[in-house]
């Protein structure tokens, strides 16, 4: 159970990741809105990271600059990466 | 492909084996895993997400035969690989969708022993083959290549998956994926007697259910075109389920 309350798009964008990346044994509850997604938190991999743009894309229409140093910010936490969508929708 | 018999003294000797036959009703061997999703715990559940049923029974047969715990290279031949996957990108692309990074990384044929590499830390030489329908006999050679070169074990892993439907012509790929895994030993076990066939023509398509019904001596030999052999198995020793 996360520790920090999920907002309804975040909870939206947890079941994105799980679907998307075949997480076993993780419910969308589980993902602390507020903690990292990759490598400590969640333990996502770099080829998670290709997947969550692709999906990101398909679902949201938001397409990523690959060599984008923001990235690594859009993609920290579920908060950061609503964040993300919420700005991208407003614009 | 050098003609039968490899020019080498050496014999290959079977030690241990195991099958995954999914949805066969039919078995009641402890070698053989028939569920439809083999459960492959030993590996990390974040690895083990991006394999298929077939992905998950390669591993675990690997495992149960010890390939990791005593370091043992390991060879997989496959026609077709892990079946849907390479051919459903095709799809994708041709719709103008993007290619998931994930299935594209995993569809390449040494994708499932690469996988077993990273979650055991299992270093030791692997392969894979395919080879148009004549993988068995491939396995055989590469293995005895293998022990040639000074390993005194190899495991041998054949598996074989079914395609969409429209890539399915005539008798290439099979209804349901099956797996074998032979642990081969330059020394020990049953020994593989091979002598030529007289007409290649008499050979069949070798597939994984075919090498189980083998090693379970419901079939007495195989027989492999290129090279044209025929292949069988020493009987069990008295007292061994084999």
């Amino acid at each position: 159970m996360a520790e920090t309350a999920q907002t309804p798009l975040e909870r939206s964008l947890a079941e994105m990741i799980i679907e998307t990346l075949e997480l076993e044994d993780i419910a969308t509850d589980d993902i602390d809105p507020e903690a990292p997604l990759f490598g400590e938190g969640l333990g996502l991999d770099s080829i998670d990271a290709l997947e969550l743009g692709l999906a990101l894309q398909k679902h949201h229409g938001i397409r990523l600059d690959s060599d984008s140093e923001d990235n690594r910010t859009h993609f920290a936490s579920l908060r950061n990466l609503a964040a993300l969508v919420e700005a991208r929708r407003a614009t | 492909m050098p003609a039968c018999p490899p020019a080498s003294d050496l014999q290959l000797y079977l030690r241990d084996w195991r099958g995954w036959l999914p949805g066969s009703a039919v078995t009641d061997n402890e070698r053989i895993d028939v569920s439809d999703q083999p459960a492959a715990n030993h590996i990390p559940a974040m690895l083990r997400r991006r394999l298929t049923p077939l992905g998950r029974a390669v591993c675990g047969m690997l495992h149960a035969l010890g390939s990791e715990a005593e370091g043992i290279p390991i060879l997989h031949a496959s026609r077709h690989g892990d079946g849907h996957r390479p051919l459903d990108m095709l799809d994708t692309i041709a719709t103008g969708d993007g290619v998931s990074p994930a299935r594209f990384s995993l569809s390449v044929h040494n994708a499932i022993v690469g996988v077993h590499s990273i979650a055991s830390g299992h270093h030791a030489p692997m392969a894979a083959i395919a080879a148009t329908g004549d993988e068995f006999a491939a396995l055989l050679e590469e293995s005895l290549g293998y022990l040639a070169d000074g390993q005194p074990e190899v495991i041998a892993v054949f598996s074989d998956s079914p395609l969409p439907t429209r890539y399915r012509a005539a008798d290439i790929a099979p209804e349901t994926p099956a797996a074998v895994a032979l642990r081969f030993s330059s020394r020990q076990g049953r020994r593989l007697h091979e002598r030529p066939l007289d007409h290649a023509a008499a050979a069949e398509t070798i597939t994984p259910p075919r090498v189980i019904d083998w090693l379970c001596r419901e079939r007495s030999r195989l027989t492999t075109a290129r090279p044209p052999c025929c292949w069988t198995l020493e009987a069990p020793l008295r007292g061994m389920q084999h």
